[in-house]
């Protein structure tokens, strides 16, 4: 048990490594762009907000799924999490609709020539459109 | 239907009203002539008052373009004529968990309670952040997107 806490603990940890580096990356190009500088522990306390809001958004998330019957996450569920801004919400819309597209962009390529498989991005976005597709089932 | 259903269920306000006339105004979804005067007297605030009228902050995005969000549009309200809530005027009193009533602090409460307890903590610390220093050694490089870094903001720009 001790054992198992323990790695768990170390996942977190590299995962909070990982979530503080890419933070640290967006804070220097708004910097860049604003031209102000961010304290150390101004990132430090962004990424760790970062960090924690990942939970909320993760159980959000399942219980969106739950709620309409289902074990995947769609991007219909990623969008209920924007539902209280219009801002947002339009944006987090356009960005879905631009990825189901170049999905479908994708997938047609593959049908050409379904022998090779290329890239390694692909396979996330084969699952992103194999959910896509699973919620246009649904409705 | 929807007066029907009013008039079976009827609220406790207009059950303990007794006048029958009262009884009636009650069922529209606006307030009574009797009730317009209480809250009139009472709650309304008036330009005697010498007080403002409080509005909530309105949402801006910096890095979105911004749509109106609020369908009755608060009527742009006139420069000092309004107090606008703050949500950060009291932040040194929110490194705790404040009372509750009857609803729990949920979740999303508690993490924005241990943030003000982090900062609160870093707010001395100079230059070196003991944060960075805590995860620097569990830092997976394969874990974070290096060299095309600069494509995350450029794709979160308004067009």
């Amino acid at each position: 048990m001790a054992a198992a806490g323990e790695e768990r603990q170390m996942l977190a940890q590299r995962l909070k490594a990982a979530v503080h580096y890419t933070v640290g990356c967006l804070c220097e190009e708004v910097a860049e762009d604003k031209d102000v500088q961010f304290s150390k522990q101004s990132i430090a306390a962004i990424s760790d907000i970062t960090f924690r809001q990942c939970e909320i958004f993760a159980k959000d998330l399942e219980m969106f799924a739950r709620h309409a019957k289902r074990t995947t996450v769609t991007t219909e569920d990623v969008k209920l999490l924007a539902r209280r801004s219009n801002s947002l919400l339009k944006y987090i819309t356009q960005k879905s609709e631009e990825l189901a597209s170049s999905n479908m962009e994708q997938k047609e390529k593959k049908k050409k020539k379904s022998s090779t498989a290329k890239g390694e991005r692909t396979p996330g976005e084969q699952e992103a459109a194999v959910t896509e597709n699973e919620d246009s089932n649904m409705a | 239907g929807r007066r029907c259903s009013s008039l079976q269920h009827k609220s406790a306000l207009s059950a303990c009203v007794t006048d029958q006339n009262q009884v009636k105004s009650h069922e529209s979804w606006s307030l009574s002539p009797e009730e317009f005067e209480a809250w009139d007297r009472l709650y309304r605030i008036k330009e005697s008052d010498g007080i403002k009228e409080p509005v909530l902050p309105r949402v801006q995005f910096e890095t979105l373009e911004n749509l109106e969000e609020t369908p009755f549009a608060l009527q742009r309200p006139e420069e000092g004529k309004v107090l606008e809530l703050s949500l950060s005027e009291w932040s040194l009193w929110q490194n705790q968990p404040l009372p509750t009533s009857l609803v729990e602090h949920s979740d999303r409460c508690h993490l924005f309670i241990r943030a003000m307890q982090m900062m609160e903590l870093m707010k001395h610390q100079q230059g070196d952040c003991s944060y960075e220093q805590e995860l620097q050694p569990h830092l997976h490089m394969e874990d974070v997107n290096v060299p095309g870094h600069k494509r995350h903001l450029s794709t979160s720009n308004p067009p």
